[in-house]
């Protein structure tokens, strides 16, 4: 285990700063699997074992990248009914992306569940031009921004909506 | 604490077997405090008549939320021999005209405005917080459904239920018919929808059983106990501060004893928030801290209470007293 | 690059500070140091109660007008039109918006009588009412819940009343014994994004202020919030420095005001007094009835110091806290680079 997560880093999930898997939800009537990427394909693997174990309804989506996890997702909710629980595997990255979505769907924090596989990935959007870039960073790195050209500094404020970072001009103040 | 409103009787009606309907009112006919849906008052009862000290009762409001002219609640009268107190029956004996003392409303209850569709169960007179919220969603044009459970010719409100909601509203008399429709409601509720529970404890704790089998979350199940969720007044209890007792009856905070008797206490948000009245204490037979500023550890210490919501408890020889060190 | 930065460049003439400060500005300061030392607190009060000061007083209103209404909303309308972000109603908090508008609207007329009203022309479930705001010249009629009825240019509540007053609006939904920051009008931000942070909770919008989750103070904040019942109102203050007399220092500017800290160094005593500002906030909270929302009302007052100066308790007390501010907070409130000489000016004038 890593140091135990700053005080204030209070909007980043602790599954975005170090991988872990969470138990699938037995409480659910009905599950969304969506599996991001070989290696989310690979964590889902024992959630699909333990709900089929269980006799659960499932609907299993292998997706390719988060934006098809979304997409997937929506259409899941769209005729989904309360006792449905929302699975996802796969990078930090597109665990984040997902929730994004199912918080704008009106889910809570309860009704999902993540296997993070690698938490090496972040997206970052910065604040000063919308754009959102997509890097190999570590919280509090910096990054030039693909919108802008700015230094970024990767802040630990993670968006529920989004699922991005907050990035902001590391070198504003010019020479100190 | 709030003041609490000095309101007269308006309008009395036996709106079911057991359950009388008040209309309370503001003396000049001024305005009330508009209110969140599923908001309570506390109304004083006080102490007489065989009731051995005043009571504070809470009633959930019925009537429009939004600059009302009355405030509306709906009595059921619980005799002594359910375990009723007094005050239901105080309560019955207002006419037109009577004057009652009420603490402004407080919200405990409230519909969760994200919710993309709201399913209302009541049972008995649990129907009188679902009806404000019915009138709230009626307003805002939010999906709803309301499925109740009152005996044959017994439910009062039913016909504010019916206007309110329409089509959308089933009521029931039997248990056996509402636990079928119950059980298959439950499992036909789009995702994004919220469950809200009004009625007898055993009457919930089915639909809360019934909703967790169906799979529903605890944040999207909401009960409201009939409880108080304000701070309760609070028993009597006594306080010395250098060599002088002060009592500090029910009702009266110990920042307000200290006050009266002349002492200066700093004080900003009097809720037990801002840790500003924190008082040393040098002995207590017991205390109540009720705050939210003091750690556990500090609690646990016993040393130090916040006057604002703070009180004694009763000790081992049932007094209720505690030193402080100003 | 984006519109944002395309239209940088007509900040307003006067960012770079008042020729001469308005007395009122003076006068209804709301001087934020009651003690020698400054650390976080949750210093919550109850809200309309007057606070003399030796210019004079402030308190008494929530929601204040002062000799800079026209111009600051005129600003607030300028950002807007260059920056959207800084607006934002989630679609559940509709409710709250129309809340949000009827409350302002009261708080107005509660406290300029003679130039605004709000009456309640019929009740009901739909109630209609006549607002009038003699200082934008406003003379409307509109139906609670019903956007068609407001003024075409403004038909959405919040950003209605937000034309209409000084103060930036934060509207807080709470669900789950959790307040969520779901809408607001947010102009004059402090180094913050409201764009960034709209939808988080209230404890991950305050996230990175350091000390203030240690400390406590941020969850002793949230349940102190949770508790407030409609018809109560609270308010609290906040303080830092800012260059300049420039509302808007968001983050989404900081490129464009960041440097000022640098430059401030570099400036002669005279341009110092006048361009570095107390920057203080009045921060107003209240419950909302129907939507059961929390408003955060959130009033911006600059004073340079060559005014702070003027009134000796001011100019003492700021330098004293200045100094003994530890290195943490400077850093945060973004004052470290010349708190210091902040201090050393005022004692030396």
């Amino acid at each position: 285990m890593s140091a135990p997560a700053p005080p204030h880093y209070t909007s980043v999930p602790a599954w975005a700063r170090e991988p872990v898997v969470e138990p699938v939800d037995h409480a659910g009537t009905s599950h969304s699997v969506l599996s991001v990427g070989p290696d989310g394909a690979a964590a889902a693997a024992h959630w699909l074992d333990a709900l089929g174990c269980a006799g659960a309804r499932v609907r299993h989506h292998d997706c390719a990248d988060a934006a098809q996890a979304v997409d997937a997702l929506e259409t899941d909710l769209a005729d989904a009914l309360v006792g449905h629980r929302v699975l996802v595997a796969g990078s930090a990255q597109a665990c984040l992306a997902v929730r994004a979505a199912a918080v704008r769907a009106g889910l809570s924090d309860a009704e999902l569940r993540v296997a993070v596989t690698t938490v090496d990935e972040r997206s970052v959007w910065c604040v000063h031009c919308h754009a959102t870039n997509s890097a190999a960073a570590e919280l509090e790195d910096v990054l030039a921004c693909a919108g802008c050209g700015r230094t970024l500094l990767v802040y630990p404020h993670v968006s529920r909506r989004t699922g991005a970072h907050l990035g902001f001009m590391v070198d504003a103040e010019g020479p100190a | 604490m709030s003041a609490s409103l000095s309101l007269v009787v308006l309008d009395a009606v036996d709106a079911a077997p057991g359950v009388r309907s008040l209309s309370l009112a503001d003396p000049s006919g001024a305005t009330l405090p508009s209110y969140t849906p599923g908001s309570h008052v506390v109304v004083e009862i006080p102490a007489g008549e065989g009731r051995e000290r005043p009571l504070a009762n809470a009633y959930s409001l019925t009537g429009e939320s939004l600059h009302p002219d009355r405030y509306s609640i709906s009595v059921l009268h619980v005799p002594h021999s359910d375990g009723g107190h007094g005050g239901s029956a105080w309560m019955h004996t207002l006419g037109v005209g009577s004057q009652v003392q009420v603490l402004p409303p407080r919200s405990a209850f409230a519909p969760v405005r994200p919710a993309s569709r709201h399913l209302l169960l009541g049972a008995g007179i649990g129907v009188t917080p679902l009806v404000s919220h019915l009138r709230s969603h009626a307003r805002w044009g939010a999906p709803v459904e309301v499925l109740h459970l009152a005996r044959p010719g017994q439910g009062a409100h039913l016909d504010d239920l019916v206007e309110l909601g329409g089509d959308a509203v089933t009521l029931v008399h039997d248990r056996a018919t509402w636990l079928t429709i119950l059980r298959g409601r439950l499992r036909a509720q789009p995702m994004g929808t919220h469950l809200y529970t009004c009625g007898p404890a055993g009457f919930m704790d089915t639909v809360v059983a019934e909703a967790t089998v169906a799979g529903w979350p605890a944040g999207r199940v909401h009960l409201e106990h009939f409880g108080i969720d304000a701070l309760a007044p609070g028993e009597p209890f006594t306080v010395g501060v250098d060599g002088d007792v002060l009592d500090v009856p029910s009702g009266v905070s110990l920042l307000e004893a200290l006050e009266e008797a002349g002492r200066e206490i700093p004080s900003l948000c009097r809720q037990g928030v801002c840790g500003e009245c924190r008082l040393k204490v040098g002995s207590a037979t017991g205390l109540l801290h009720r705050d939210l500023y003091l750690t556990d550890d500090d609690k646990a210490a016993g040393d130090c209470v916040m006057a604002c919501v703070s009180r004694a408890q009763p000790g081992a020889d049932g007094r209720s007293h505690l030193e402080v060190l100003l | 690059m984006s519109t944002v930065h395309e239209a940088r460049g007509v900040t307003h003439d006067r960012s770079r500070g008042h020729a001469r400060t308005s007395p009122d500005l003076i006068a209804t300061f709301p001087f934020p140091f009651p003690q020698t030392t400054y650390r976080y607190s949750t210093n919550v009060e109850p809200g309309r109660a007057a606070v003399s000061t030796p210019a004079g007083q402030w308190g008494e209103a929530v929601v204040d007008i002062d000799s800079e209404y026209h111009h600051e909303l005129a600003e607030r309308a300028r950002i807007l039109a260059v920056d959207p972000s800084r607006y934002a109603v989630l679609p559940h908090m509709h409710v709250a918006a129309w809340d949000a508008a009827l409350d302002l609207m009261r708080e107005l007329a509660l406290t300029h009588p003679d130039q605004c009203d709000l009456t309640l022309l019929e009740r009901g479930a739909r109630p209609t009412y006549r607002w009038r705001n003699d200082l934008l010249g406003i003379d409307h009629t509109f139906v609670l819940g019903d956007t068609d009825t407001l003024p075409p240019e403004h038909p959405e509540p919040l950003g209605w009343i937000a034309a209409q007053v000084q103060e930036d609006i934060v509207l807080l939904d709470q669900r789950d014994g959790v307040l969520y920051g779901d809408a607001g009008v947010v102009t004059f931000a402090a180094d913050w994004s409201f764009g960034f942070d709209v939808g988080m909770t209230f404890l991950e919008i305050h996230g990175p202020v350091p000390r203030l989750h240690a400390e406590g103070v941020i969850t002793r904040a949230h349940e102190f919030l949770k508790r407030l019942e409609p018809g109560e109102v609270y308010r609290r203050t906040n303080w830092t420095l800012t260059v300049g007399r420039r509302l808007d220092v968001s983050t989404e500017l900081y490129p464009e005001w960041g440097p000022d800290r640098e430059w401030v160094q570099t400036l002669d005593d005279e341009d110092f007094g006048r361009l570095v500002h107390l920057r203080v906030e009045v921060q107003h909270l209240i419950r909302l009835p129907e939507s059961g929302a929390v408003m955060f009302l959130i009033r911006t007052y600059l004073l340079p110091l060559a005014d702070l100066a003027g009134v000796e308790h001011w100019r003492l007390r700021t330098a004293e806290v200045l100094r003994e501010l530890p290195d943490d907070m400077a850093e945060y409130k973004g004052i470290a680079k010349y708190r210091h000489r902040t201090a050393d000016w005022l004692l030396a004038h």
